[in-house]
């Protein structure tokens, strides 16, 4: 009987061996098969920029700041130089000439009165030879394609190198050049006209031709060195999109930056996977913060001495491009900044759920719009940013791509509502800020003495802040529920403080509405899903953007219905995404429609002002609320201006961040009294820790009673400055050399802001320390 | 956060690859910095707060000198910056404003890659080419060169000298890291042009069990391709007014960071950093505020208090978007007189300087004062932190201790609540309930001797006139039915076992609804005790529910230990059925069910000191559980004792036979799946094309 049980127990050990034995075989399997998947991803990322292929060890440079690349093909004889003698004459406008040398659609504008020249492709006699024959080719193109074959994208197609047709017909304007390459079989048209002083190029979508399947267009970059400029030979500077606005001097950046900026217009692109890694602190935590969206499809070029510049628009076919500012040092010795068209990309397509067997793709269809950029040449005094500002907002205004809203001061008091965190099996309120709590901080701030208000009630919806998406107009008890809701908002109007219901339409939150199934889908079919490192809801989807317009528009109409009408949205006022959605593929440009038809149709009915809204929401908005008022802290940037400010001051109110969350409150207040930008404030009832289990355990400091007496202190200062600006414009904004920066409005008033930490006296006005000051004077 | 990523890959080697995407939170809060900055709350997690520092300007050239692979800096309080300009074989004098002073030591420094400078403003420059520790006076002029000591003690002619860093204290004794000398810090005292006083703060190896056994039984050929275990060189170092040495070395662990006495004793207790260090730090430096500062060559920057408990985490890697306030490759830090950092990136060739915000600038105070014991007073710079951040740990336990002090115990506790300070929280708990007794102790006293008083008189009345009897007779015959007739035995098997398992075995008492019943109350109890008992028992964080797993956990355990018991006692003769083995599992359970109540009341009631009570209470649960569940297991199968454990041993590992097995088919289940989905995809792929 014994002997018996000891040889089961044996044959039970030997079981076990085997099986352990086993075990890290199959974990080895797993592991194999996961690192093929790097296979084919990693070949198209070496392809992704072409052009750009010698990377990853520190680039030469000489001591006058030149870069030097390996291969270079070396300076051309003088003989051989391509000069305004090659160049014929095609058009001319009021001030300037267009001339054109057909071979590689170079053209020059050159200023009637001053002689000076604005060129678009690199002359041989600026070229410096230490370029390599690819850079070469790439920056003597009047346009630069690159193309995918294959599922493999990276492929440059210029004028110079790549075997290609092309055919310029001149007209009275301008003139239409229609390009073919022979061996990728692709093709497109460029018109390019001179009305009165702008340069519009332009690529219809129509035109675009791909006669071979495998080979596509990936990438359009039209005049890619439009008013470059050679190290520091010419002064001025480049102004991009960032954060509010920032400029790169042309100066010599003596090689310090391998890479400029290059920002997709509205934001990068969920639908597909980023294919950089970002660096991660212990592999898990990204310390890094994402830089700021391009919130205006805009760039600029100002060669001050020269008096010649342009500010380029992106007018067509901006919601899929990026715009991209290079200083000299980034791979070549030149300034140059240009719009760089997306038509299709390559991704990579996982074949099951681990992604353990992956091929490369390529999106089925291009983005069909038409692509057209608007180049705004400048002259004399116009030749800087602060110009460029009101040659812009004149632009918006005329094409009403804005109109003038009322412009009057508010302080923004936003509040939370109700948020959520866990409790047994589900999850139980966390009420911050009741209706009757707002009508009792209204009346304090009331005494205080502050006459108007804007808030924006967050979290006041059934289920809290984040049961999204939001359909009906139905508040969560813990506040009050909707009939007090809708009197608070009536009764609040009374006292001139104006509530916004919060919605983020973008965003549809699993948890809370499971049966949902109306999800965004990457280009690769994948559920695009949005991480966060939160405390209760952990993932959230994007909803649609169909399903959001139908969200949108059944709210706005329940909302109307109970005679309110004040509405405030956030998330798809600043994203844009290629998607998949039931085996159809859906664009960009599908996705900005959707939402734009959606806001045209509530606007008619409600007060709407939306959350950094990008320039096509612009006229949409009431207000613009989180107007950023810095910059994504790029090296090469000199100097940070308050450019998007300049422009919409006047005619579209604008709010800050909240000024909670900023570390240094004093220089945060001069700088929105410079940019002519409301305060704003995350306030609650209840003491902020009672948040730390929800979602929003990042809102470490909101409570109202810490900051009664800030928001009277900055209501009464910001008050005052607004007031006397009332509805003018700023025509100009200088730094001056003893650090007083002077905002000069339409009608005479000039305001003096000192970062520095003296007194300073500027025009007779002296201005102490980390302060500001403001005189009134005549309108010009 | 070491074990939770090791968690993490462990994880990851199972579970299907998810699309991840960017974003830490939904709401931007502000996009002032490049970089967001952490601090650690109470349970030891990362917690997003105000900008730290602020990144202030760029030191790319000194006047018109540029650097050239620059290894160290040295900020004096006078605001001058010696930076060692290795690749130009100098050092630059400059200001914090970019312009230059002087140079010293051209033509005499072959490799400068360390520099220190003392009070009087003499220079000292660690050479590794020129192998000497060079000592230059505020002129410029060389004033002594230590080139290797001829000590014996110092290791012979096989320890080259090649000085990588080198800091000094008041009394000129020089601490030296040298490259490739891992005996530690080399100490030398400027007499008789340089005596070697001995290696100072050696890092200690460790060797696990693996390592061990591999040792045993490797070849000669594999022992020599093994990492070598000879400890690590410190990698940078610091020196406090104290004279205190401060030293990190990479791949340390907890003990990367060390702040070393005069003897060279470690004084910061790794445990302190909460797993809070860095994998390849580059340097440290020592704060104004008794606080260090320690910089990873990757661009992070982590601050911690005199004890190493990490205060702050901010700064990042560059991923090529180049923007100010990250880094690429850093070499050295230091810290400014105004607590501004100023951190030298050797890749960048340039100087970073960040400058601490207005919310920095007040807690750097309050934990001064803080940590100086002068509570009270730090309690006006803690509550402005406070505005500014209400959910800062430190401020709250500062903040709750600082109310101790004056005796405000119930401010005291809600603040130890908060930060999760359990010693805090027992110390204020402690008071309160002291102050209650005082308060209520008489009427206590009176209630329960009403009780008795009350409870006797009943007694006799009943005896007297019979008034429970109807009481009585129902509880009879309530007793009569099956259920409540077995549920009652539980309570005879707790207090007899071998009687009661008898009676399972053979009279019938086996059943599935009563054993089911006392299983739903164990559970009921084990959910309620787990997350609703004392904060001071609290093992899971508050806020945190996880019952489905909890519930799933016990339902599992109860039917692997059934099962499991049942086959293996099938064929070892064993009489039990599965009811009754059910049945003796689940009453087991009973002491829980009864003692249970009884320690999650006291542990509302109990502090720290008193806590043994309740750890008693569980260990006399426990025994009890076991013993009559063993006993259950012998009596019902009729067992001798000797089987009896042999058929313990068996359960045990069938459950583990069966969860291996049950985890293989899964893997398997899920390769099959896996092959079947990519099939799938390929032919949907394909029809596509």
């Amino acid at each position: 009987m014994r002997n018996k049980n000891w040889k089961k127990l044996i044959a039970l050990l030997a079981a076990v061996s085997v099986v352990t034995a086993g075990v890290p075989g199959i974990v080895q399997y797993a592991s194999a098969t996961g690192t093929e998947e790097e296979a084919p991803e990693g070949g198209t990322e070496g392809g992704e920029t072409g052009e750009k292929k010698e990377e990853e060890e520190p680039q030469e440079v000489s001591d006058t700041g030149e870069v030097i690349m390996k291969n270079a093909v070396g300076k051309k004889p003088k003989s051989e130089w391509i000069t305004m003698e090659d160049y014929e004459l095609v058009t001319e406008s009021d001030t300037y000439k267009m001339y054109l040398y057909e071979p590689t659609l170079s053209i020059m504008l050159e200023n009637k009165e001053t002689g000076k020249i604005l060129e678009s492709t690199l002359s041989d006699e600026k070229d410096d030879g230490y370029s390599n024959r690819s850079w070469n080719s790439y920056m003597k193109s009047g346009i630069v394609l690159t193309a995918i074959k294959n599922n493999k994208s990276g492929y440059q197609l210029d004028l110079i190198t790549s075997p290609h047709t092309l055919d310029v017909t001149k007209n009275d304007n301008g003139f239409s050049a229609k390009l073919f390459y022979n061996e990728f079989k692709v093709g497109l048209t460029m018109n390019v006209t001179l009305e009165e002083d702008e340069l519009v190029v332009n690529i219809p979508d129509d035109s675009i031709v791909e006669e071979q399947q495998g080979s596509y267009i990936a990438t359009i970059s039209p005049y890619p060195f439009m008013g470059y400029s050679f190290l520091d030979e010419k002064k001025g500077y480049m102004l991009i999109p960032d954060g509010n606005g920032a400029l790169v001097n042309l100066d010599n950046k003596e090689g310090r930056y391998t890479t400029g900026f290059n920002q997709m217009i509205y934001g990068s692109d969920v639908g597909f996977d980023e294919k950089t890694a970002k660096a991660l602190l212990w592999d898990e935590v990204d310390m890094v913060r994402n830089a700021n969206e391009v919130i205006a499809p805009i760039f600029g070029m100002a060669h001050t001495e020269d008096q010649i510049g342009y500010l380029a628009v992106v007018e067509q076919g901006e919601k899929r491009a990026s715009i991209e500012a290079q200083p000299n040092g980034a791979k070549v010795s030149y300034n140059r900044c240009f719009a760089n068209f997306k038509s299709r990309d390559v991704f990579v397509q996982p074949l099951n759920n681990s992604n353990s067997g992956t091929v490369p793709s390529t999106e089925a269809d291009r983005t069909h719009t038409d692509r057209q950029v608007r180049y705004i040449l400048l002259s004399g005094e116009d030749v800087s940013y602060s110009a460029m500002a009101t040659i812009y907002r004149n632009y918006l205004l005329d094409n009403k791509l804005i109109s003038i809203k009322d412009n009057s001061y508010n302080t923004r008091v936003d509040f939370l509502g109700t948020e959520r965190e866990k409790f047994l099996l589900g999850t139980k309120a966390v009420t911050m800020t009741t209706t009757e709590n707002v009508e009792e901080l209204y009346d304090e701030m009331q005494e205080d003495g502050v006459s108007s208000l804007l808030t924006l009630y967050k979290g006041w919806q059934k289920g809290g802040l984040y049961n999204l998406p939001i359909t009906k107009y139905k508040a969560d008890s813990h506040i009050g529920g909707t009939s007090k809701l809708t009197d608070l908002i009536k009764d609040s109007e009374e006292k001139n403080y104006h509530i916004y219901l919060y919605n983020d339409a973008l965003r549809l939150n699993p948890s809370t509405d499971s049966l949902n199934f109306n999800m965004v889908k990457q280009v690769n079919k994948r559920t695009f899903e949005e991480e966060l490192y939160a405390e209760v809801y952990r993932t959230f989807y994007y909803l649609t953007p169909g399903k959001a317009a139908e969200a949108i528009e059944s709210f706005a109409d329940s909302y109307v219905d109970d005679g309110v009408s004040n509405l405030a949205m956030s998330g798809i006022s600043n994203t844009l995404f290629t998607y998949s959605f039931k085996n159809k593929f859906y664009s960009r440009n599908d996705t900005a429609k959707d939402y734009s038809d959606a806001l045209d149709k509530i606007d008619k009915d409600v007060n709407l002002i939306l959350e950094e809204p990008a320039a096509y929401l612009w006229k949409n908005t009431d207000a613009f609320l989180d107007m950023p008022l810095g910059s994504s802290d790029y090296m090469y940037v000199d100097e940070e201006i308050p450019f998007l400010s300049m422009v919409l001051k006047g005619v579209i109110p604008m709010y800050s961040d909240y000024v909670n969350f900023e570390a240094n409150k004093t220089e945060f207040f001069l700088q929105m009294v410079e940019a002519g930008v409301f305060p704003s404030f995350y306030l609650t009832y209840e003491k902020s820790s009672d948040l730390i289990y929800t979602n929003s355990s990042n809102l470490y400091s909101t409570e109202f009673s810490t900051y009664r007496d800030v928001i009277s202190g900055y209501d009464k200062g910001l008050r005052e400055v607004n007031d006397a600006v009332k509805d003018a414009f700023i025509t100009k904004h200088e730094k001056t050399d003893t650090g007083v920066t002077v905002v000069t409005y339409s009608n005479g008033v000039r305001i003096y802001v000192n970062y520095t930490g003296t007194a300073q006296t500027v025009d007779g006005v002296t201005v102490e320390g980390m302060s500001y000051s403001y005189k009134v004077g005549e309108a010009e | 956060m070491k074990r939770k990523r090791k968690f993490i890959k462990l994880a990851a080697l199972f579970l299907v690859a998810m699309v991840l995407t960017s974003g830490m939170s939904a709401v931007t809060v502000s996009a002032e910095t490049p970089y967001l900055t952490f601090t650690v709350n109470g349970y030891g997690g990362m917690e997003e707060t105000q900008t730290a520092y602020l990144a202030h300007q760029t030191i790319i050239k000194f006047g018109e000198e540029f650097m050239s692979s620059p290894n160290d800096i040295c900020v004096t309080d006078d605001g001058k910056i010696y930076v060692a300009d290795t690749g130009n074989s100098r050092i630059i004098v400059g200001t914090t404003d970019g312009e230059l002073e002087s140079i010293i030591g051209e033509g005499t420094l072959k490799a400068p890659r360390g520099v220190f400078v003392t009070e009087n403003k003499h220079v000292y420059v660690a050479d590794s080419d020129a192998e000497a520790v060079f000592e230059f006076d505020p002129e410029g002029n060389v004033l002594n060169k230590y080139t290797k000591p001829d000590n014996p003690l110092y290791g012979g002619s096989k320890v080259v000298f090649k000085p990588i860093k080198v800091v000094v204290n008041d009394a000129g004794i020089m601490f030296v890291i040298c490259e490739s000398n891992t005996n530690g810090i080399v100490e030398i005292s400027p007499q008789e042009g340089g005596s070697f006083l001995g290696y100072f703060g050696t890092n200690l190896t460790s060797v696990d069990l693996v390592t061990m056994v591999f040792r045993a039984i490797a070849s000669d050929a594999q022992k020599a391709k093994m990492i070598s275990n000879i400890p690590s060189t410190p990698d940078n170092l610091a020196i406090d007014e104290k004279g205190l040495i401060y030293t990190v070395t990479r791949g340390d662990g907890n003990n990367s960071v060390k702040r070393l006495n005069i003897a060279g004793a470690n004084l910061i207790n790794g445990a302190n950093l909460q797993g809070y260090y860095d994998d390849s730090p580059a340097a440290v430096a020592v704060g104004n505020h008794d606080n260090i500062y320690v910089a990873s060559s990757q661009g992070y920057i982590y601050e911690y208090n005199n004890q190493g408990e990490p205060i702050y985490l901010f700064g990042g890697r560059d991923d090529g978007t180049q923007r100010v306030g990250l880094s690429t490759q850093v070499a050295s830090i230091q810290v400014g007189k105004d607590d501004e950092i100023y951190v030298l990136d050797n890749d960048r060739r340039q100087i970073q300087v960040y400058k601490p915000s207005e919310f920095t600038q007040k807690l750097h105070n309050a934990l001064y004062l803080y940590s100086k014991g002068r509570y009270t007073e730090s309690r006006e710079p803690l509550s402005e932190v406070l505005k500014m951040n209400s959910m800062f740990d430190y401020a709250n336990r500062a903040m709750g201790r600082a109310y101790f002090q004056e005796e405000n115990y119930d401010e005291a506790l809600r603040y130890a609540r908060l930060s999760k300070d359990k010693s805090g929280y027992s110390d204020a708990f402690w008071e309160i309930r002291n102050n209650w007794l005082k308060r209520n102790i008489v009427a206590t006293m009176v209630i329960i001797v009403l009780a008795v008083i009350l409870y006797k008189l009943l007694k006799l009345w009943d005896k007297k006139k019979g008034v429970l009897s109807g009481v009585k007779a129902g509880w009879a015959k309530l007793k009569e039915k099956k259920l409540i007739s077995n549920l009652c035995y539980s309570g005879y098997y707790m207090k007899h076992p071998f009687d009661a398992s008898y009676g399972i075995a053979r009279e019938g008492r086996a059943s599935w609804s009563a054993p089911s019943i006392l299983l739903l109350i164990f559970m009921i109890e084990y959910v309620i005790n787990k997350y609703l008992c004392g904060f001071l028992q609290k093992t899971v964080r508050e806020g945190r529910y996880d019952i489905f797993s909890d519930v799933g956990m016990i339902v599992i355990v109860i039917v692997a230990l059934t099962s499991c018991n049942y086959l293996v006692c099938t064929i070892n003769e064993g009489e039990g059925t599965v009811k009754k083995i059910y049945t003796y599992f689940c009453y087991s359970l009973l002491p829980y069910i009864i003692l249970t109540p009884i320690s999650f009341a006291l542990s509302h009631v109990l502090t720290k000191n008193e806590q043994f009570i309740i750890t008693l209470i569980q260990f006399v649960l426990v025994a009890w559980v076991l013993i009559i569940g063993i006993l259950g297991i012998k009596e019902v199968n009729n067992y001798t004792g000797k089987e009896t454990f042999k058929v313990i041993a068996l359960t045990l590992f069938t459950i583990l036979i069966v969860s291996l097995l049950i985890f293989i088919i899964y893997v398997l289940w899920a390769q099959v799946f896996e092959f079947i989905s990519a099939i799938y995809g390929e032919v949907v792929y394909r029809l596509e094309k």
